[in-house]
């Protein structure tokens, strides 16, 4: 093994994830605490909080303002009526943010009350323009404490502004008449819906379509322009009150499903699984869609064809919360799920 | 040296050593960057000394001063007390003596590749970068590619998802030039493929790889695995082109025509890093980026779309591949776009070459930490010896030295860095 040399001021920093136990503040310390920023610092004693209280974590906030690597703290209290032991604390960024350390081992216990908090680095990207949440998650994992064995904690940080409607987002030509075909592509191969065909079914430019106890629109745009989202996370504003988000829509190749998340002018947030079927081939209740309207054949580059097939258009919700006024949507990042339109329903 | 700043210097003072074909287009390039000026050229010929100095002065620059006619001139040139940084564009296998004496001489260094070509160099110029306090760095322009920075900034922001994979190498057919009388001197790079089987200039293709993959800034290449073909290529060239009374005809190849690597890193990462110079094909550095989630793909794609194509969930679907345009648009590296234009009318390769040269100066006038350290030149270059050590071994995998000592499991920053300004001129 070659003998380590200088490497310089960053080379005797203590690596990133230590670990210190840290007062909680609504605990009552009965006996002396340990040495500041002590890793390895005795348990702390407390006054026993209820039975019933679970453990606490929190992320401290993340600076977005990258590219930089960001420090980050997650805090863990022990709100249970045991010691905690074994503690382990991961935290982890959006995907393919790297972090340092993925995990941090707690030494020693937490006593009833006691806190501690584990230190993590994380390299942010470039602040990217428009509209972005990201989500941060930290776990712990331990024996005691309130008997749960882990508790997890997320964080969600915005900046930016969403998108002011759906048509803002329109980024796919998903209709083109039958005379011009050529700017079709709601599929990565060129193909797309016969306006002919949609308008036969009812489904016209501006015109209502009522799926699900809401009363949707079809897109008010010309045939052979971008009319629908492919969705990949886009965040858009929506206003309204009700019972749930109905989405109008269909799915390209297969697996056209996400998450979509609803956020609430109070910052919370709501989220719930949706599914579309593929426009043509998958069973029309696929995902747990429901059918709103079927046109025959498709326009392919080369023109009208595949007559005798369906081309289909779906709805599918959310459910929402009802005490609360919606401020935007984040659709599926999930580019095989394409969307017309969205709607509040009572 | 890692995350050790510069010394803030009003102005840049170039030595060079090296005026080939490489070096003297290098020199103009150092010279017209704001706030450097070239103060001293150097070559083994003196006549090319005499001409870089000619050709700063005919375009109204500071005539440097000239060192040349013998071997160790560049000692004579070294003491000189108005040199900050020594760039060294000579025949590699003059490359880590040089170095290292300018670092002793109190430089700091760029490098053309490789900057060593034994491993027991590579780490002789980590410890004396360390202990000198002096930069050693790798003038691997390729790091400050257009495409290449993009393909950082997407796998930095998670396009590619968690990142698994990657593939970049030098395939460049270099036939007519390695069999020219005048373009390497003395024939000094068609030599090198008579002497062993080497995977010898790789690292265009692997640096941006392993800037995108963080290694040395979280992740590091820890065990390599060589492979290489017969080496046929030159010997089919000269056998077709060449005169029988060429000297190459007293020659005998070795190298293999494709050098291939694969380079596992410490969190599982692979990276295949090709080399070949004797092949007849196109022009690639192959650069590609792959995860759980998109893979981009240089040299595959029209022109007019930065050359490159990607397919990234969610934003693509069906299996087809994508033009990369509008994600060199968005992606854009701050460098390209303050200084793209210069670049575009000052320096070669596309303009990589002045980027890399702005920066250099600007880290260096501005008081920064180096984009590219002395630890990263050295993983870069650690290739070239391990490749002869596997391919010994038929093959077998050798470890990658950890030239950080450790340090590299600790986040920086390096080459996708913040937008900064380049001090103004007095």
């Amino acid at each position: 093994m070659r003998p380590a040399g200088l490497i310089g001021s960053l080379g005797a920093m203590a690596v990133a994830g230590a670990l210190t136990l840290v007062p909680a503040s609504t605990a009552t310390a009965t006996a002396p605490r340990a040495g500041a920023g002590g890793a390895s610092a005795a348990p702390v004693a407390a006054e026993a909080p209820p039975a019933a209280a679970a453990t606490q974590v929190a992320i401290s906030a993340v600076d977005l303002d990258g590219p930089a690597i960001s420090t980050v703290k997650v805090t863990v209290r022990n709100a249970g009526p045991e010691r905690m032991r074994t503690l382990k604390v991961s935290f982890a960024g959006p995907v393919g943010w790297a972090v340092q350390p993925s995990t941090v081992q707690v030494e020693g216990s937490l006593a009833a009350g006691a806190s501690a908090e584990a230190v993590f680095r994380i390299q942010v990207p470039e602040r990217r323009a428009g509209f972005t949440v990201r989500a941060f998650t930290a776990t712990a994992t331990y024996r005691g404490g309130d008997g749960a064995g882990t508790a997890t904690a997320t964080r969600t940080q915005r900046s930016g502004t969403p998108l002011a409607n759906l048509a803002a987002a329109y980024n796919n030509v998903g209709v083109t008449d039958e005379s011009a075909t050529g700017p079709g592509d709601y599929d990565g191969e060129g193909n797309s819906f016969s306006a002919q065909k949609l308008a036969a079914v009812g489904l016209r430019p501006g015109e209502p379509v009522t799926a699900l106890g809401a009363t949707l629109r079809w897109p008010n745009v010309p045939s052979g322009t971008r009319n629908n989202v492919s969705a990949a996370g886009q965040a858009v504003t929506l206003d309204g009150t009700g019972g749930k988000l109905v989405l109008l829509g269909s799915g390209v190749t297969s697996g056209a499903s996400g998450t979509v998340t609803v956020h609430y002018t109070d910052g919370t947030s709501s989220s719930g699984a949706i599914g579309f079927p593929n426009w043509s081939f998958d069973p029309a209740n696929a995902h747990g869609a429901t059918l709103v309207a079927s046109s025959d054949g498709r326009n392919r580059p080369s023109g009208y064809g595949n007559a005798g097939i369906a081309y289909r258009v779906f709805a599918h919700s959310v459910p929402l919360d009802p005490g609360k006024r919606v401020e935007f949507v984040v659709l599926p990042a999930n580019g095989n799920v394409h969307v017309f339109d969205m709607a509040v329903a009572p | 040296m890692i995350d050790v700043p510069y010394a803030a210097h009003r102005t840049v003072r170039v030595g060079v050593i090296g005026l080939g074909n490489r070096g003297s287009g290098m020199t103009t390039g150092w010279s017209v960057v704001p706030g450097c000026t070239v103060t001293a050229v150097c070559d083994i010929r003196a006549d090319r000394a005499r001409r870089g100095a000619d050709g700063l002065a005919a375009a109204g620059k500071p005539r440097p001063a000239e060192y040349g006619g013998s071997a160790d001139s560049y000692t004579e040139m070294l003491r000189r007390d108005d040199i900050d940084l020594v760039y060294i564009a000579t025949p590699w296998e003059f490359h880590y003596e040089q170095g290292k004496a300018a670092l002793l001489a109190g430089k700091h260094v760029i490098v053309e590749l490789p900057i060593a070509t034994e491993l027991d160099e590579l780490w002789d110029l980590v410890d004396t970068s360390e202990r000198t306090r002096r930069h050693l760095m790798l003038a691997e322009n390729c790091s400050y590619g257009r495409n290449e920075l993009a393909m950082l900034k997407m796998a930095h922001e998670g396009l590619f998802g968690e990142v698994t994979n990657g593939h970049g190498g030098y395939l460049h057919d270099l036939r007519a030039l390695l069999f020219s009388d005048t373009y390497y001197t003395d024939a000094w790079r068609r030599r090198w493929h008579t002497r062993s089987t080497a995977s010898f200039y790789a690292m265009h293709g692997l640096a941006p790889i392993a800037a995108a993959m963080d290694v040395n800034r979280g992740d590091r290449m820890a065990t390599l695995t060589a492979t290489a073909t017969e080496p046929k290529g030159l010997a089919d060239y000269r056998e077709r082109f060449v005169p029988r009374n060429h000297p190459s005809w007293n020659e005998t190849y070795v190298n293999g025509d494709l050098v291939t690597c694969l380079i596992e890193t410490a969190k599982g990462r692979i990276i295949r890093a090709e080399h070949d110079v004797s092949s007849p094909r196109p022009y690639s550095r192959i650069n590609t980026l792959a995860g759980t989630r998109g893979i981009f793909e240089d040299y595959a794609g029209v022109v007019s779309a930065g050359g490159g194509r990607v397919y990234v969930e969610p934003d693509h679907s069906g299996h087809a591949w994508r033009d990369f345009g509008s994600y060199r648009k968005e992606f854009d590296h701050w460098l390209w776009k303050k200084i793209g234009d210069d670049a575009a009318n000052n320096g070669g390769h596309g303009g990589m070459d002045y980027v890399l040269q702005w920066r250099t100066v600007q880290l260096m006038r501005a008081g920064l930490v180096p984009d590219i350290d002395v630890y990263d030149s050295a993983a870069w270059c650690a290739p070239v010896p391990l490749s002869v050590m596997s391919l010994a071994a038929k093959g077998r995998p050798v470890q990658v030295p950890d030239f950080t000592r450790g340090a590299w499991v600790n986040l920086r920053t390096g080459l996708d860095s913040r937008t900064t300004e380049m001090p103004p001129v007095a």
